[in-house]
């Protein structure tokens, strides 16, 4: 069992599971279910606490642990339980209806990650070999490509409750950038960040809830009437 | 008084006046109490802060207060200079007798109004007030400006319920942001150019700069403070906010919130940007100037007695702007002793405007919450019905005329002499200027004085002219006492003058380094001299005595006479007519219609006449009449400006979709496009 302590090893196995979340996004931008898109995105915040585990393992940082822990309780947990309530409270149609049909947004996926990596690109120096910088360079990528895809979901998508889903899976990005870059920021930080995005997803729950009691339906786009 | 009583004492007015505010919101519901114990507070920390700012103004001291936060850039640090804290001790001053007032003033507010919000905005505006007169840096200085500008905006809006109301809080916020707008690009460009945003660093800094820079950073101070200082043309929110204001909120704005601006004016011409061209001065002059003489020909035809005296303050932040002005082109001219001089006469002038013009919005305040009105044409007769109101509201009267021996006198008397003095000892271009202005400001006063003589005449005298006055009532206890102070202290003030002259000179010396009371004292602080042998000289203490003299004479002789003649009483020769009704009264109209026909030019009257009648042009069933006078600044200058703006933004209408989509894609592309373009270059 001696290669389970080879950092190499970790890299590679950070790596594989960063391509999987990408993978994961990519899928979500395809799925046309709801309830199915909700657990693909916690499939993909259990991928994510893995990641942080992994790297809290093999740099032995305790509080990379509470990191990963946390990842796990609100994003695996918490946050999905929450939303399929929602789901089922609000009575919504299962399907997703995306402005840009399916084909083409998973093309544009493919090109917004792309831009992840030649935005990543720039970020990387061979000449350093500390591992952070080694290992940002395809989980940086992979990062800014699920921030950017995270947003196109948002933007792609008619209910209020899909774009939640677009916005949880964009701090998803953030996260992974923030803990592959610095190996974990101050723990402080991390519990601001967890508690912001347990209230962006409390708050925006009810919002959807008001949405659909004043329009008898989550279409964000009959909002438009609101306009004076 | 050694260091740390003084800053104690500051920062202790500053916590008392926070908890006025904070029992204010805390305890709304229990009105009485809240109004109680928040003016009690506030005036308990404007004593605080007026002992404070009156040790380092007799001491010269400077006290540097510095409170650390957890921004690096942004110390708390505030200032206590003698120029601070001579406008900090007006605010105590006026802050006191306001809030003394406000006493029985808040009684009177509608049960359904919510005391303890104003409360809150009250002690906001106060401390901020504060906070801008001494802040010591440009962050700390733009962040109390745009407090006070906030709490001033919800103490005008306090009467939502008004449509005039709410457009004047409107008004207010747009007028105020356009100069902070200014503001912040000057000090943006200071604090660059500078490598700082401390104030000490800025005087320093500005040695460097080309005379292009410093130029183009005073435009851009002067317009930004100008409008906060009610100077024409950027002044068109004035007359609308402090007719619209609660009166103890007017009084606090016209006294206290306009010198803000002068404040301002004062730091960046003698303190911040050095040595002034000429230009600058006599830009400021001319400002003056234009704002002093249309100040007062507005207020003289303005039937609403507040707004009349919002443009009174447009006038007279015009005649210290002037002798500003003037201080700052003697500066110019190397002339230290005539600058410092003017210098004495501007600020003299800016204490004794916030006092009487305090007292009058305080004594206008309980005239228009007794007749229910602010339309003078309506009140009348109120000298018997509220004598002691009517007493101090004439004492203001007096001392804003210019009119011996009140304060007012002596420092337009200061003015003149200053403005005046520049005659004989500038170059020959600008000497005209002084003898020019001189005159206009002579044309000022004289215009004052017969639109005080209308207001109190109209307002006080004669009949009543509506049921509202008929009936109107004395004020309560309170708002009598702290009238009752800021005109004894208009007394004080104008008799005294010789006393309080020597106070300014640390002020002066902070600002031109030259002492000019000594000078200006003279035979034992009996006569005040004009400083130059030239000049003229005058004695208040001996004027009063000789007013009171000439005011017995008659008196007197009225007795000698009476013992000798039978006097015969009979009514009022009624032209036949029985009966004499407020209908025969003149009226305020009428009382300015020879100005206004001599002004005619300016004022572009419009009068309208219509007639109905059945037989003849002779018996006519009705009579319309209707007379006004163009808003010259609004039709030709804001109502293009506003109509141009709004143009231009309907058309930035169409991005703003109403589509959520359509606004997070372009968050989207923007960000997608800036991030390929960093990446890029």
């Amino acid at each position: 069992m001696s290669f389970v302590h080879d950092p190499q090893f970790g890299d590679r196995m950070i790596t594989l599971m960063a391509a999987l979340v990408l993978v994961l996004q990519i899928a979500m931008v395809g799925q046309r279910w709801l309830i199915t898109n909700i657990r693909m995105f916690a499939l993909q915040s259990f991928l994510l606490a893995a990641i942080a585990g992994t790297i809290a393992f093999f740099n032995h940082s305790n509080h990379i642990y509470i990191a990963a822990v946390l990842t796990f309780v609100v994003k695996t947990l918490v946050l999905p339980i929450l939303l399929e309530r929602i789901v089922a409270r609000v009575g919504i149609q299962q399907e997703i209806e995306p402005l840009i049909n399916v084909p083409l947004s998973v093309l544009i996926s493919g090109g917004l990650t792309l831009v992840g990596y030649i935005v990543a690109e720039s970020f990387y120096h061979p000449e350093e070999t500390s591992a952070p910088a080694a290992l940002g360079h395809n989980t940086l990528a992979i990062a800014i490509a699920l921030f950017l895809i995270g947003f196109f979901m948002m933007l792609n998508r008619r209910k209020a409750l899909t774009q939640v889903l677009g916005l949880l899976s964009m701090e998803n990005g953030l996260f992974l950038a923030a803990i592959s870059l610095t190996y974990g920021m101050p723990l402080v930080v991390e519990i601001g960040i967890f508690f912001d995005v347990l209230v962006a997803a409390m708050v925006l729950g009810i919002l959807v809830y008001r949405i659909g009691e004043t329009f008898d339906s989550m279409d964000v786009s009959k909002l438009r009437r609101l306009r004076g | 008084m050694n260091q740390i009583p003084i800053s104690q004492a500051f920062l202790g007015g500053m916590i008392l006046y926070a908890a006025a505010g904070l029992i204010g919101l805390i305890a709304a519901r229990q009105r009485n109490l809240v109004r109680i114990a928040a003016c009690a507070l506030a005036a308990l920390g404007a004593v605080l802060e007026g002992v404070a700012s009156f040790a380092v103004i007799k001491d010269a001291h400077e006290t540097i207060i510095s409170i650390p936060s957890g921004a690096f850039f942004l110390p708390y640090t505030f200032r206590l200079d003698p120029l601070s804290c001579y406008f900090n001790l007006a605010l105590a001053v006026v802050g006191l007798a306001i809030s003394i007032y406000s006493f029985g003033y808040l009684k009177s507010f509608d049960s359904q109004k919510p005391v303890g919000v104003f409360c809150f905005f009250y002690s906001l505006l106060l401390i901020s007030l504060t906070a801008v007169f001494t802040a010591a840096n440009a962050v700390l200085f733009l962040v109390a400006w745009e407090l006070m500008a906030l709490a001033a905006y919800f103490l005008v809006s306090f009467d939502h319920e008004k449509d005039e109301t709410r457009r004047a809080g409107i008004l207010f916020f747009i007028m105020s942001h356009a100069g902070t707008g200014a503001l912040l690009v000057a000090f943006l460009l200071l604090g660059t150019w500078a490598g700082s945003f401390d104030f000490s660093a800025f005087h320093v800094a500005s040695q460097t700069l080309t005379p292009l820079q410093r130029g183009s950073l005073f435009l851009l101070f002067f317009l930004g403070f100008g409008v906060k200082a009610g100077m024409i043309p950027v002044h068109v929110w004035l007359p609308a906010a402090h007719p619209a204001a609660p009166s103890n909120v007017s009084a606090l704005m016209s006294a206290i919130l306009i010198k803000t601006g002068i404040y301002g004016i004062l730091r960046i011409a003698f303190d911040f940007l050095g040595i002034p061209p000429l230009w600058w001065g006599l830009l400021v002059l001319a400002a003056g100037t234009v704002s002093a003489i249309l100040g007062v020909l507005y207020a003289l035809i303005e039937p609403d007695l507040k707004r009349m005296l919002a443009y009174s303050t447009i006038e007279n932040a015009g005649i210290i702007l002037m002798t500003l002005g003037g201080a700052m082109v003697f500066r110019s001219y190397d002339r230290p002793f005539l600058a410092a001089i003017a210098l004495a006469a501007c600020l003299f002038h800016i204490f004794n405007h916030a006092v009487f013009k305090s007292l009058l919005f305080l004594s206008a305040g309980a005239v228009v919450h007794a007749t229910e009105t602010r339309n003078m044409e309506r009140m009348g007769g109120l000298i018997r019905r509220m004598p002691l109101t009517a007493l101090c509201f004439l004492v203001g009267a007096i001392a804003i005329s210019g009119l011996p021996p009140l304060n007012g006198f002596v420092s337009e008397w200061l003015s003149y002499q200053a403005l005046l003095g520049g005659f004989g000892s500038t170059l020959s271009l600008t000497r005209i200027v002084f003898p020019i202005a001189g005159s206009l400001l002579a044309l000022t006063g004289a215009l004052a004085a017969a639109c005080f003589v209308r207001a109190f005449g109209i307002g006080f005298l004669a009949l009543p002219r509506s049921s509202q006055a008929t009936h109107a009532h004395e004020a309560h206890p309170s708002m009598l006492a702290g009238m009752g102070a800021l005109a004894a202290l208009c007394i004080a003030l104008g008799l005294g003058a010789t006393l309080w002259l020597p106070l300014l000179d640390p002020l002066v010396v902070q600002l031109v380094n030259n002492k000019v009371s000594s000078n200006l004292v003279l035979a034992g602080g009996l006569v005040l001299s004009s400083g130059s042998p030239k000049g003229g000289t005058v004695a208040p203490a001996v004027l009063a005595g000789l007013l009171v003299l000439l005011t017995l004479l008659p008196g007197l002789l009225l007795a000698f006479w009476r013992r000798r003649r039978r006097t015969v009483s009979g009514p009022t020769w009624d032209c036949g007519l029985p009966g004499l009704t407020e209908d025969n009264e003149y009226t305020a109209t009428a009382f300015s219609k020879p100005l206004r026909m001599i002004f005619a030019a300016f004022y572009q009257p419009r009068r309208e006449i219509q007639t109905e009648f059945e037989v003849s042009a002779y018996y006519p069933t009705s009579i319309r009449f209707e007379s006004g006078v163009e808003p010259a600044f609004e039709t030709h200058l804001y109502t293009p400006l506003k109509d141009r703006i709004l143009a231009r933004a309907s058309r930035l209408r169409t991005i703003q979709a109403g589509s959520i989509h359509a606004y997070l894609a372009y968050i989207f592309i923007t960000l997608v496009v800036l991030l390929l373009f960093g990446v890029r270059s």
